[in-house]
């Protein structure tokens, strides 16, 4: 993801703002690392430059 | 499970076949965003698909739009929009999200298509904060398409909207159930009317519901 996408983007469940957490870049992509939410610290992966950004209950590692 | 997640899998699991049948791009959303006011497009606007699949509507919006933000569930599906983008030189911002809880600021879209997508979620509750969430990203005078299928077409024989299955058939054979509500006309009319969004323009078409919808300018009631 580009990292302007930020300004537009915010955490699914409070709507507060994002920020970005250990990022790794390939040229002006964020390829990994965080989203953490400014508000409720709710973190969401970038996981080969797309972050994943579905609420923490419809992740695939949730348990049924 | 929550179905919303089931969806996710089911998706996840079909998307490379999927996205290889849906080559091409509805001829409703090509209208509608031939008719979007000019003041919608053009540098600094953005554009969003919700339940973007392979893009083929995404890549509609790239040519209008300054940004385009493609979201799905199913990353699968994103991986096959992030292809189609490579072949297609298009640009496209992919987000991994759910339509009921956008994980977008309130007000930033200029340009929305919500198509073939809201049937997808399991209750009318989620169906309708869905469109509330479609109404807070839109920016004032935006415009949105949003399409469910419905009780319209004609491999249905019911008058009342209700919740079913639809298998999609692997090429080995294997079937994977979809959960879909098929929409009657008056019920979609009045998911619609009961969200934020406001209805410009309504039609039925190739046994879709479609509406053309916007968020007043004046301050909602």
């Amino acid at each position: 993801m580009k990292e302007s996408l930020l300004e537009i983007l915010c955490c699914p469940l409070d709507k507060h703002d994002l920020e970005l957490e250990d990022a790794e870049y390939d040229g002006d992509e964020v390829i990994s690392g965080t989203l953490v939410c400014s508000e409720c610290g709710e973190r969401y992966a970038i996981e080969d430059g797309i972050p994943n950004l579905l609420p923490p209950d419809m992740r695939e590692e949730t348990p049924a | 499970m929550d179905r919303r997640a089931d969806v996710r899998e089911t998706y996840d699991r079909i998307a490379t076949h999927f996205a290889s049948t849906r080559e091409y791009a509805w001829p409703e959303v090509e209208s509608f965003l031939e008719r979007v006011p000019a003041d919608l497009t053009g540098a600094g606007t953005t554009g969003l698909d919700v339940g973007c699949g392979n893009c083929r509507h995404a890549e509609l919006l790239a040519a209008r739009v300054d940004r385009t933000v493609g979201l799905d569930v199913s990353r699968g599906l994103l991986e096959t929009g992030r292809a189609r983008a490579l072949e297609r030189d298009f640009a496209v911002d992919l987000l991994q999200g759910d339509a009921a809880t956008l994980p977008l600021a309130a007000g930033v879209v200029d340009v929305a298509v919500y198509v073939a997508t809201v049937h997808h979620l399991p209750t009318r509750e989620s169906r309708v904060t869905s469109l509330d969430e479609l109404a807070r990203v839109l920016a004032p005078g935006g415009r949105a398409l949003v399409s469910a299928w419905s009780t319209a077409h004609d491999r249905f024989d019911a008058e009342e909207g209700f919740d079913t299955t639809v298998e999609w058939t692997l090429p080995g054979g294997e079937t994977v159930d979809r959960f879909y509500h098929i929409y009657s006309p008056e019920e979609f009319e009045a998911d619609l009317e009961e969200s934020a969004l406001d209805v410009r323009e309504w039609e039925l078409s190739s046994g879709n519901c479609y509406a053309t919808v916007g968020v007043d300018e004046e301050s909602p009631t």
